[in-house]
């Protein structure tokens, strides 16, 4: 069957043929087509299957506002779910098929339910699948398997997407007449102009209204030299494929621009993305949206074969298809006989039913004229058939109220096309905020002329409600008149017309549901929402169940939900909702329209942070020395950090105990590059460490070190670190890894807020010093094999000094502090230099077996000597009396610390708070769960809920004790210590008896670190 | 100093064995500026005898307006924040402009650091290469005027951006190098990319 016409207008190259396969069938289209109009001039009716009745459906539409032909575009990698038929460009080679449908098109399981529809009302699955609350996913699935749809792909994405930022003076969303003129008066201001439009081809509507004059010019001579001359514009750019789907605070819109979905597969670029993300910033918006015809609400509406005027026309004009030979127009307005006279001149059919009593004399004429037969005063109350089309009844209706007043003929025809008026697209409109208001004179709820001028949006064109060409135009020039004097410019018209042969329309019925003469539930079906299956019984069932706000009848109904987004149900079921009630359309309103406007990929919301680029991840200078190592790495905060360093196949468990025992008996290197670090400089210093430090700077003397604890408000530890005096007027300290940004604004919140009196300066140096830790007995034997001019003997360079000198010929500044309870020494290099300096330790300490080790090994060397680590024994509710650690707090200091007040507090100050202890299992071979909680025995398993004492922090197996170790808080620990800590861990149903021991595992006295 | 030993953070590219001269065959062209010589400098700005302190040593007036970048034969300044700035120079230069400024500051409140270590320059020219920039950092290019720098996002990182030539200059800590360079060669991907020389 071919339904193609040579048009004389039609945007289709019909010497470029296409070939495509829709649900495994070959098909032709030209170039130019979507997937919609080749399918309906192949003559494809039924491409999809209802949501709930399984009710066979066709296109209804012609762009965005298609609710019904979702098809799965692509296979493998590359396919798409769920993509409307109408906004998919035909390419060579396109491979759709159904997404509803099961077993097939022609026979659905589902319409046999549809048969009891009737036992299928609003709510149907809220009221029927509600007990056992148990069986929940299991009716989840079920309806979702019904319910049909797409499938995702399974495979990765072949494609790559990606993010571009604008900053615009002017943003032009819609590239229909009114966006267009709007883009080359500001274009002609010479102001920075984007304008972003979803179709490939500008223009808007215009391609489907070929006919109508402006000025002198057919409409398509007007949009070519619009475009023409915009394109000579440097300042302008012009975005096609793109929707604007967001429209955010402070005029951020995001839009998305299909870059080569329009392309055969072959010649798509893989170098190109598939699609692009725009984030626009833009001082002034200009909304062109539009407005999506609104169909007529009657029984069987949805049989394939019902659609709306303007895409009949569309699919006639712009793409020469002649969806059928046999036309009922069924109108409320004058919109429709220009239609109509195209169809005829193409060489259908057509029949007008006019809802109103009076048509318009000179289209009743011209209509008469093009052979057309004219019904006025009736409506289409029913249409005939059930996969497609064959008939529709009509009645006729009282001249002012909605009901009928007697029968009607029944008309023979395969399309049945509806025009209720027009419904604007306010959606990115209302996105941030604004509401539309409804008009009684254009009966649709549209947005204010000028826009929300004071938001910096302006609206023109038919969004406004301005639905005859020339008045759009006409509000287009005023809108742009007054918008460019805000940049001081001057409107510049020259050679632009904007008068039409338009005929003043006369007023439209308002009308939205045709009435059948029954009870609303009685007759045919009638439906609103295709997508979701709503009929208008279901709005007036709602209502009837005592739904009043319009939001929730569309939950309750799911009127408007759905990919479509009821660009074509809402303000129908609005219209019936405010009958149903008696309330004006004003007093029901609208829902809320949020973002997105049409569906939009993750891949294109992901963009660039994807893969490699996903998450920025920070190295260290001697991360390529780690590789060669093969290292594995950890993410710690963004660092990546070696993990461990398995030799010949080790696990982490083998490696770890490896290098522990390499740290305790010979050496070990290790990269500390990532701690935080902060010069901080000027005559206050000690004054403001001893403010953010608990302990005391006053009298540290410059070439010793100290470790600090710092709290927040409140009291509890929030970082730790090792500060160093290099004078009385420079220290450098050190925070955690991940604590070090979080630092180093804390201390230039309190010195700029708080103490700004206090002479300091800081600059985070984390960056420049590179530095590596070499640790254990024979640490000082592999350094002195590179460093003459620093006395590293015990005398002279004792733990917590730090020294200048030269390592392996490099300026190296060099920290005798250990955070393994070891002898050790901290080797800081201009980081240019680190991996230099690693190399050359690592050569040193050949001769003792050195082994470098990661951030595991750091953390079991650690736990033996019970130091903490912030953020694994602290939470953010942990004090240092809290950690056994009041030896580094100093309450005695003149100026208070910041946090100190809070440990007064009667909450902080009980001596029963959870507090730091050291744990052994009973079986030295089991190593507890990291976050097991604490019980008093077994026993307590009886009682609900079992009284909890506190977690396990850290755990591990130590190669040293040749057990295993853990580190706990635990109510009132302290006091458990010992014997009376007989005590049980449970996690995962297993229970592990223990005992509360001193958090402190190794060389208790400190001796080996002073070594 | 022992240059041999010394790795700029991206180093491991191989960055000068792929450099070519820039024509038109790629869209966008960048290198890194290795191994150059980075100080921190803070102090109050509205103290004329530190302004007068700094442009003796420096030889240049410390910019104090916001997101100015000055620059003469040896160094270049960027204003960072309202009394902070960062000074780059050939390494070469590091010690004696160091010991300068210290120098002239001695006895002044404010802050001389060695950042040398810790940052890198990547330069950036070709035809497309302020498209490949509005793919990675928010910024309104057309606002970057010569002698302006602004501290502004690259994909989910920061770095210092600013004119250079006929393109663009970006400066960013060295941890940062491996995520700035792969998010920018990936943004230019679609427009060819290469491997620029630098003189």
């Amino acid at each position: 069957m071919n339904n193609r016409v040579k048009t004389p207008h039609a945007q289709v190259d019909f010497n470029k043929p296409l070939n495509f396969t829709f649900d495994g069938k070959q098909y032709q289209g030209f170039a130019g087509d979507t997937l919609a109009s080749a399918l309906l001039a192949n003559g494809v009716k039924v491409i999809a299957r209802s949501f709930k009745y399984g009710r066979p459906r066709g296109i209804v539409g012609a762009w965005a506002e298609e609710p019904n032909s979702l098809v799965q575009v692509d296979v493998g990698a590359r396919t798409t779910p769920d993509l409307k038929s109408t906004q998919v460009e035909l390419y060579d080679g396109l491979v759709a098929r159904r997404t509803t449908g099961w077993p097939s098109l022609s026979f659905d399981l589902k319409s046999i339910s549809g048969k009891f529809s009737r036992f299928m009302p609003a709510g149907f699955y809220y009221k029927t699948f509600k007990f056992p609350a148990s069986f929940w996913p299991l009716y989840e699935h079920i309806i979702r398997k019904a319910a049909g749809y797409g499938a995702s792909p399974v495979v990765p994405d072949a494609d790559t997407y990606d993010h571009k930022h604008h900053h615009v003076e002017v943003l032009v969303v819609g590239g229909g007449a009114s966006g267009l003129m709007a883009a080359l008066l500001a274009g002609r201001a010479g102001l920075r102009v984007l304008l972003v439009d979803d179709q490939a081809v500008l223009g808007g509507y215009l391609p489907s209204m070929p006919n109508i004059k402006i000025g002198d010019k057919t409409a398509a001579e007007w949009t070519a030299n619009i475009v023409a001359e915009l394109q000579t514009l440097p300042n302008v750019e012009l975005l096609t494929r793109t929707t604007a789907f967001a429209l955010h605070d402070m005029n951020m819109i995001q839009a998305n621009e299909l870059l080569q979905e329009h392309l055969p597969l072959s010649a798509r670029n893989p170098n190109q993305r598939r699609e692009r993300l725009h984030r626009i910033r833009a001082d002034k918006v200009i909304l062109a949206t539009g407005a999506f015809e609104r169909p007529l609400v009657f029984g069987n509406n949805d049989i394939p074969g019902v659609m709306t005027v303007s895409a009949l026309a569309t699919y006639a004009n712009k793409y020469g298809v002649l969806v059928g030979k046999k036309v009922a127009i069924m109108t409320s307005n004058d919109s429709a006989y220009q239609a109509a006279l195209d169809l005829a001149e193409a060489g259908c059919e057509v029949t007008i039913v006019d809802t109103r009593a009076t048509t318009h004399p000179t289209w009743a004429k011209r209509a008469e004229q093009a052979g057309i037969q004219m019904l006025a005063g009736h409506a289409i109350v029913a249409a005939i058939g059930t996969h497609a089309v064959r008939g529709a009844q009509c009645a006729a209706l009282h001249a002012t109220d909605n009901k009928l007043i007697g029968a009607g003929p029944s008309l023979s025809c395969e399309i049945i096309a509806s025009s209720g008026g027009l419904s604007p697209t306010v959606h990115l409109f209302c996105h941030d905020g604004g509401r539309p208001v409804w008009d009684e004179k254009c009966l649709a709820f549209v947005v204010s002329a000028t826009g929300r001028a004071n938001a910096d949006i302006y609206c023109v064109g038919a969004v406004t409600g301005a639905f005859r060409l020339s008045e759009a135009l006409q509000q287009t020039h005023d809108v742009l008149a007054e918008l460019l004097t805000q940049f001081g410019k001057q409107i510049d018209i020259k050679n632009l017309v904007w008068n039409t042969d338009e005929i003043a329309p006369m007023p439209a019925r308002s009308i939205f549901r045709v009435p059948d003469g029954q009870e609303e539930g009685r007759g045919a079906k009638a439906f609103v929402d295709f997508q979701n299956d709503v009929a208008a019984s279901d709005i007036h069932l709602a209502i009837r169940e005592n739904y009043k706000s319009i939001e929730h009848i569309k939950r309750y109904t799911a009127l408007g939900f759905g990919t479509d987004q009821g660009k074509l149900s809402n303000v129908n079921g609005f219209a019936i909702a405010a009958e149903a009630m008696g309330k004006s359309m004003s007093e029901v309103g609208t829902t809320t329209y949020r973002p997105a406007y049409t569906p939009v990929t993750f891949g294109t919301l992901a963009g660039p942070h994807n893969g490699a680029t996903f998450e920025p991840r920070r190295y260290t200078a001697m991360h390529a020395a780690h590789k060669k190592r093969n290292a594995a790495f950890e993410p710690v905060g963004q660092w990546m950090r070696p993990w461990y360093f398995p030799k010949n196949g080790e696990n982490i468990h083998a490696a770890v105990q490896r290098e522990c025992s390499a740290v305790r008996n010979s050496v070990g290197l290790f990269d500390a590059s990532t701690l935080g670090k902060i010069d901080i400089q000027g005559r206050d210093v000690r004054e403001f460490l001893n403010r953010v430090y608990t302990n005391a700077w006053s009298q540290l003397a410059p070439g010793k070190c100290r470790y600090g604890l710092m709290l927040d408000e409140a009291g509890m530890v929030m970082d730790d670190g090792v500060t160093a005096c290099i004078s009385d007027t420079h220290f450098l300290m050190t925070t955690t890894t991940g604590g070090a940004a979080r630092v180093m604004t804390w201390l230039e919140k309190w010195h700029q807020t708080e103490w700004p009196e206090l002479e300091v300066y800081m600059t985070s140096v984390t960056d420049h010093w590179a530095t590596s830790a070499i640790v254990g007995p024979k640490s000082r034997a592999a350094l002195q094999k590179l460093c003459t001019d620093i006395d590293l003997s015990k005398e002279a360079f004792k733990f917590m000094e730090w020294r200048d000198g030269t390592v392996a010929g490099i300026p190296a500044r060099v920290f005798r502090i250990s955070f393994s309870g070891e002898l050790a020494y901290e080797i800081n290099v201009d980081a240019s230099y680190g991996e230099a300096m690693w190399l050359a330790l690592m050569e040193a300490g050949r001769e003792f077996d050195i082994t470098p080790y990661g951030t595991e090994s750091m953390h079991v060397l650690r736990a033996e000597k019970g130091f903490i680590i912030v953020g694994q024994e602290t939470d953010g509710s942990v004090t240092p009396f809290d950690l056994d650690m009041a030896w580094a707090v100093s309450l005695k200091k003149p100026y208070s610390f910041l946090g100190k007040r809070s440990l007064s507090r009667a909450d902080t100050a009980r001596s029963d708070r959870k507090q730091l202890v050291g744990l052994l299992t009973d079986d030295p071979n089991v190593v507890l769960k990291e976050g097991a909680q604490i019980i008093e025995n077994m026993d307590a398993l009886s009682t609900k809920p079992v009284p909890m004492f506190g977690h396990v922090t850290s755990s591990y197996y130590s190669a040293a004790l040749g057990r295993s170790i853990a580190l706990a808080l635990v109510k009132d620990g302290f006091k458990r210590r010992g014997e009376a800590g007989r005590m049980v861990t449970w996690a995962d149903g297993v229970a592990t008896p223990m005992t509360l021991v001193s958090s402190v595992f190794v060389d208790v006295e400190g001796a080996k670190h002073d070594a | 100093m022992t240059p041999d030993l010394m790795r700029s953070p991206l180093h491991n590219y191989g960055l000068p064995a792929r450099a070519k001269a820039v024509d038109d065959s790629c869209g966008a062209w960048a290198n890194e500026e290795p191994l150059l010589a980075y100080i921190s400098l803070r102090g109050n700005a509205n103290q004329p005898t530190f302004l007068a302190a700094v442009k003796s040593a420096l030889g240049l007036d410390l910019p104090t307006k916001p997101c100015v970048s000055i620059s003469n034969k040896t160094l270049s300044i960027f204003w960072v924040s309202p009394d902070e700035w960062l000074i780059s120079c050939e390494r070469s230069q590091l010690a004696s402009l160091q010991a300068s400024l210290k120098a002239s500051l001695n006895g002044l409140h404010s802050q001389v650091v060695d950042n040398s270590g810790g940052f890198t320059t990547v330069i950036l020219q070709g035809k497309n290469v302020s498209e490949v920039l509005q793919h990675c950092t928010v910024y309104d290019l057309q606002n970057l005027s010569e002698n302006k720098v602004v501290g502004t996002t690259f994909g989910k990182m920061s770095l210092f951006l600013s004119r250079h030539n006929s393109g663009y200059k970006l400066v960013f800590r060295r941890s940062f190098a491996d995520y700035i360079w792969t998010f920018l060669t990936r943004a230019a991907a679609p427009y060819g990319f290469g491997v620029q020389s630098v003189d």
